[in-house]
């Protein structure tokens, strides 16, 4: 097992990490840029070096300065956290030609399955379903492809991005229409018209099935979390297991996802992604290659501590469990995403001192978080306060624990989503479980009429 | 309350790690708070300027197959390279930011730094 480990992040998350570390008797180094220098992470590690400015690129995204920062302070091993230099495959090359390891699967393994193209490829190979559509760019024949692919369908440009080029068809007969539009946006965004299909999935759940797997050859792959709550593409809340998944299709979604690891010979813990549509069919997404923020949901319902599954199998230790692919898990938990955010303004950024900050506890709560009343938040990082997570032994006493929890919270000095957590926990749809990618717009827009 | 009386409070407050209190006696009533943000209670004056390092890594007195005999009193010109920081196979260039006098040599050569560390104090002349 590693003597130290240089934790290459900020946050709660590297706070989340040193404690594993003290549990397993191991050697901490926080790194922090000039901006951070009053951060809690700086004080908890047993050691801390500052490796640049404020700027993110020159401090936590500098491979340079963090591998010399693992050098000068003897640390064997790197443990990435989440975003910065979570998925970066070169970073990964360097720890290695360093001699140190990295918390977290090879270069090719990141390669491979942080691609979306390379992934969707693996995934058809291990058998697991993707979302249907063309393989290449539709030239002729349009209204047959469309027909195989089934109504809805989506339109998109091959150059595409930001949306542009993507029309949505619901019936053969506006293909047609469709198409010369898609086809003209198309070429005058990205000076190249040509488009392809792929299948529309109305307003689908997010599910995600988290695994593990040691250089042994053993997977454990959890239970599913179900992050269907997201705003733009930022989740909000997470739960596990989902409402929406039974016995038999949690049995699937977790064959899906041990496959796709033994598939990519993964060492380490990383999430499937699946696109779960309201009748019950899961499309493979994308592979995220890290620890993820909603980790905790999955630690709290099956016991497990996963960034210590991290280092086992990073220093080619079995996992702490090897007694099948599937665990036990007991009552439902959910966890909130708490920002500095002005959820009434649009969800703009606040920034300032944290005047106030007493923090709900008691039965079933855990709070993941750096910050403390008299912090001051640095405007260069994401603006993430606090993970709430609440536990209980069912659904419906997990979303009273949440309701109690949020009014406990009490944060004065700057603005927070605890507010819109509020709202969403007090929503019918949300306590019936009935939730989907579309679920925020409706909770934010209750002037408009809502769509079935 | 007279002033005097006001003093010997602040004074007090001030060995507590109370930030604010109210006294009331009879018809008298202050309230103190004590301004304990530290960029506005320290203030450091210094005529030494410091040189910080660029980077993290390790400080060398001079490039590799180079020598440099800088020593405690010497004089630097602006821009003069007093060291390097080794990070990688990259080395930053720290250089002397006034014309002056090197007063304090605060670093060894082979010693790891940190981004900010000072490592020379100059008296700029």
């Amino acid at each position: 097992m590693f003597k130290k480990v240089l934790i290459a992040n900020r946050g709660e998350i590297a706070i989340r990490i040193i404690r594993t570390l003290r549990e397993m008797n191991i050697g901490s180094v926080s790194v922090y840029s000039q901006a951070d220098h009053s951060s809690l992470h700086v004080r908890l590690a047993d050691e801390s070096v500052c490796i640049g400015p404020a700027m993110a690129r020159e401090s936590y995204l500098s491979i340079p300065a963090i591998i010399a920062a693992a050098k000068i302070t003897g640390a064997d091993a790197i443990h990435p956290g989440y975003g910065f230099l979570s998925e970066n495959a070169d970073f990964s090359a360097a720890c290695r030609d360093n001699g140190i390891t990295f918390i977290g699967p090879s270069p090719k393994s990141i390669q491979q399955l942080g691609h979306k193209a390379e992934a969707r490829k693996m995934a058809v190979k291990a058998g697991i379903p993707v979302t249907p559509g063309t393989k290449d760019c539709v030239y002729k024949d349009a209204a047959a492809q469309a027909a195989k692919i089934g109504y809805p369908i989506m339109i998109k440009a091959a150059a595409g991005g930001g949306g542009k080029g993507i029309r949505i068809v619901r019936a053969a007969g506006q293909l047609a229409n469709e198409m010369n539009i898609a086809q003209s946006e198309s070429k005058a965004a990205f000076g190249n018209g040509d488009v392809y299909f792929e299948k529309y999935i109305e307003l689908p759940r997010h599910i995600e099935v988290q695994f593990a797997r040691d250089s042994h050859g053993n997977v454990i792959a959890f239970p599913e979390r179900d992050c269907s709550i997201q705003r733009r593409h930022q989740k909000l809340v997470e739960e596990s297991p989902s409402p929406a998944v039974d016995k038999k299709l949690r049995a699937s979604l977790e064959e899906a996802a041990v496959k796709l690891a033994e598939a990519a010979n993964y060492v380490g813990v990383g999430t499937v992604e699946f696109l779960l549509t309201q009748t019950g069919e899961f499309y493979f997404m994308e592979v995220n290659t890290r620890l993820q923020v909603e980790h905790p949901v999955t630690e709290y319902i099956t016991g497990f501590d996963l960034v210590k599954e991290q280092f086992l199998a990073a220093a080619g230790e079995k996992l702490s469990y090897t007694g099948g692919h599937t665990v036990p898990h007991q009552g439902h938990c959910i966890e909130h995403r708490i920002n500095a955010e002005d959820f009434t303004r649009n969800f703009a950024p606040s920034v300032g001192r944290v005047e106030e900050w007493i923090l709900p506890g008691g039965p079933g709560i855990r709070i993941d978080t750096h910050v403390y009343s008299g912090y001051n938040l640095p405007v260069y990082y994401d603006s993430m306060l606090a993970k709430l997570i609440v536990w209980g032994p069912d659904r419906a006493s997990a979303v009273a624990r949440s309701r109690r929890a949020l009014e406990d919270f009490k944060v004065k000095g700057i603005k927070t989503t605890i507010e819109a957590h509020k709202l969403i926990v007090e929503s019918a749809g949300f306590q019936a479980g009935k939730t989907d990618t579309g679920f925020m717009e409706r909770l934010l827009a209750p002037a408009e009429p809502v769509k079935a | 309350m007279d002033v005097k009386k006001l003093s010997k409070l602040t004074k007090w407050m001030e060995t507590t790690d109370l930030e604010e209190i109210t006294w009331r006696s009879g018809e008298d009533k202050i309230s103190l708070k004590l301004n304990n943000n530290p960029e506005h209670t320290t203030t450091i004056s210094s005529t030494l300027e410091p040189v910080l390092a660029p980077s993290i890594g390790i400080f060398r007195f001079a490039r590799p197959g180079k020598t440099n005999h800088l020593k405690e009193g010497a004089s630097v010109k602006r821009g003069q390279e007093l060291g390097v920081v080794e990070v990688g196979k990259d080395f930053k260039s720290v250089t002397a930011p006034e014309n002056g006098l090197l007063k304090i040599i605060s670093i060894e050569d082979g010693k790891p730094v940190e981004y900010g560390q000072p490592m020379f104090f100059l008296e700029p002349k």
